[in-house]
């Protein structure tokens, strides 16, 4: 089986749209269903994984990365992931620390991607679609199995049919924030460009407003130019989807990482800590401090002291006292003194 | 003016610290510094000695990094982490020869000095620099370090140490003079 592919990128692909191709032959009760209005999505889908896959081939070769994914993926089903995850990928707490601001604004683009995400795919593959079995009544069609019957006029049907223009608000919201805080912040000024910071904002803020345009143009213009817009609306989602393994919003698809890596942390903390040479303290597991030694020595970087011991087998302070004694010939690590404050307080 | 780095003359250093409060100042460093300031020999003397990220041209925190948030600009400034792609791994504090970077475990979030990059990109020195008393770190041109490297011939032939050994890991943005090299100098403080 293994020399059925030309390679694991290959293998990946093929496995990838063999379980699209059967999930939409079930879910669309057998091709029944397919809305062919929205194919031109289905070839973007098809062409994003394409791209993603070879991304995160080519990002998962590295070492250090190949390293934390085989240790993190065993380490999945461990106590704690789930919590962990919620944190990182739902509520984005650790933004929350960074600023209010910044949490606002990202919670508005990211949950306003992936309400759309959730409602958008489903529609394209077939996996949820609605019929009107009974006048006046809905039934909601999920994986080809009835879920619910809905009234066409209720609050529910109204958030169903509004789905993706709570989102575009959200992520128009959103973004304008951020590009707000891009002009204002002078560290986001220094450091930001504008194909990589810029870009994906305006791409998401093009998608939106011309997703809301379509609703606008029914509700208000008796739907002029609908026709023209639906095909803009289509190809800015479908260069957006293309392009999002390549730019800032590749961090989307690779953010499930922190959790594999908090993982491997905690895991490996809880077992052995790796004891400073030169102070005996533990600061690190003693499985990450030889897998950085291993993954150094594969960039042909290999910290080896007179001692010994290679720098990655100190702790942070005594490293920094180590670079005394390099620059000065005395034996700071080995003087058995706390290092001075170096919090200063601004 | 061709390039300009930061120098760090250690023999100046009087231990004021003055760095670590200016770092804090920078922008974007939310009022945390970066840097430190070393007692070379506590228990004996006063002498201090400043440490702060060294540029590597080879920087092993980024080689380390699982998810390339770890970027280099164009001035040769290794940049605080990319707050959309850090995942908290932590790495890049263990593979660090100097044990520079620092990690805020509330915001998941590695962050050291960038130099200050937001200003060193328009030639404008970096916070410590710009506030050191003693002029222990300068923010000076190549043709002046040329010049400084011409003032002092040491016996070694090399004239970052009064060491027999190589002081640093690998060759680094940040040019250093170690201390002893002004003995017998008259300074202009």
């Amino acid at each position: 089986m293994n020399h059925a592919f030309a390679s694991k990128l290959a293998q990946r692909a093929f496995v990838i749209v063999c379980i699209l191709f059967v999930l939409s032959y079930l879910g669309s009760r057998f091709f029944t269903h397919i809305d062919l209005a929205l194919y031109g999505y289905i070839v973007g889908t098809l062409v994003f994984i394409g791209g993603f896959l070879y991304r995160f081939s080519a990002w998962a070769e590295r070492p250090p990365t190949k390293l934390i994914l085989k240790k993190g993926l065993k380490l999945l089903f461990r106590r704690g992931t789930s919590k962990t995850s919620a944190e990182h990928l739902l509520t984005y707490r650790f933004i929350w620390n960074r600023g209010w601001f910044r949490w606002t604004q990202h919670f508005l683009v990211g949950w306003g991607c992936i309400l759309s995400a959730l409602v958008t795919f489903p529609l394209v593959f077939g996996w949820m679609y609605f019929t009107m079995e009974d006048n006046g009544y809905y039934h909601v069609v999920a994986m080809g199995i009835d879920v619910m019957k809905i009234k066409a006029d209720g609050l529910l049907a109204y958030l169903f049919y509004n789905a993706l223009n709570i989102s575009a608000f959200m992520v128009i919201a959103g973004v304008c924030m951020a590009l707000y805080r891009r002009l204002k912040n002078m560290q986001a000024r220094a450091e930001q460009t504008f194909f990589y910071d810029f870009l994906p904002l305006y791409m998401l803020l093009f998608v939106s407003v011309t997703g809301l345009a379509l609703t606008g143009v029914n509700m208000f213009a008796g739907g002029v130019g609908h026709p023209v817009l639906t095909i803009i609306h289509q190809f800015a989602v479908i260069v957006t989807l293309i392009y999002l393994p390549f730019g800032k919003l590749a961090h989307i698809p690779f953010r499930p990482m922190s959790v594999l890596a908090r993982n491997y942390r905690e895991h490996y903390g809880a077992q052995e800590q790796k004891a400073c040479k030169a102070c005996g303290t533990g600061f690190v597991s003693a499985e990450q401090s030889a897998d950085v030694v291993e993954v150094l020595a594969k960039n042909d970087l290999s910290f080896r002291t007179e001692h010994g011991y290679h720098l990655a087998e100190l702790c942070l302070p005594c490293r920094r006292k180590y670079r005394m004694f390099r620059f000065t010939g005395i034996p700071t690590h080995q003087i058995d003194a706390k290092e001075a404050n170096q919090h200063a307080n601004g | 003016m061709g390039k300009q780095v930061l120098y760090i003359e250690m023999d100046n250093c009087i231990g004021c610290r003055s760095c670590l409060a200016a770092c804090t100042q920078c922008g974007g460093h939310d009022n945390r510094n970066r840097n430190y300031v070393m007692d070379v020999d506590p228990f004996h003397t006063r002498q201090t000695i400043p440490l702060m990220c060294l540029h590597c041209v080879n920087p092993a925190c980024a080689r380390s990094c699982p998810a390339q948030a770890i970027q280099i600009a164009d001035n040769g400034a290794v940049l605080s982490a990319l707050v959309e792609k850090c995942i908290g791994c932590q790495n890049c504090t263990i593979a660090c020869p100097y044990g520079i970077p620092k990690f805020d475990q509330e915001q998941n979030l590695m962050y050291k000095c960038d130099l200050c990059y937001d200003r060193t990109k328009d030639g404008i020195p970096p916070m410590c620099a710009s506030v050191c008393p003693t002029n222990t770190l300068q923010w000076i041109d190549e043709a002046e370090l040329a010049r400084k490297q011409e003032q002092h011939l040491l016996s070694n032939g090399k004239w970052v140490a009064s060491q027999p050994f190589n002081p640093l890991e690998g060759e680094t943005n940040v040019r250093i003079s170690l201390p002893g090299i002004l003995q017998g100098r008259e300074k202009l403080f």
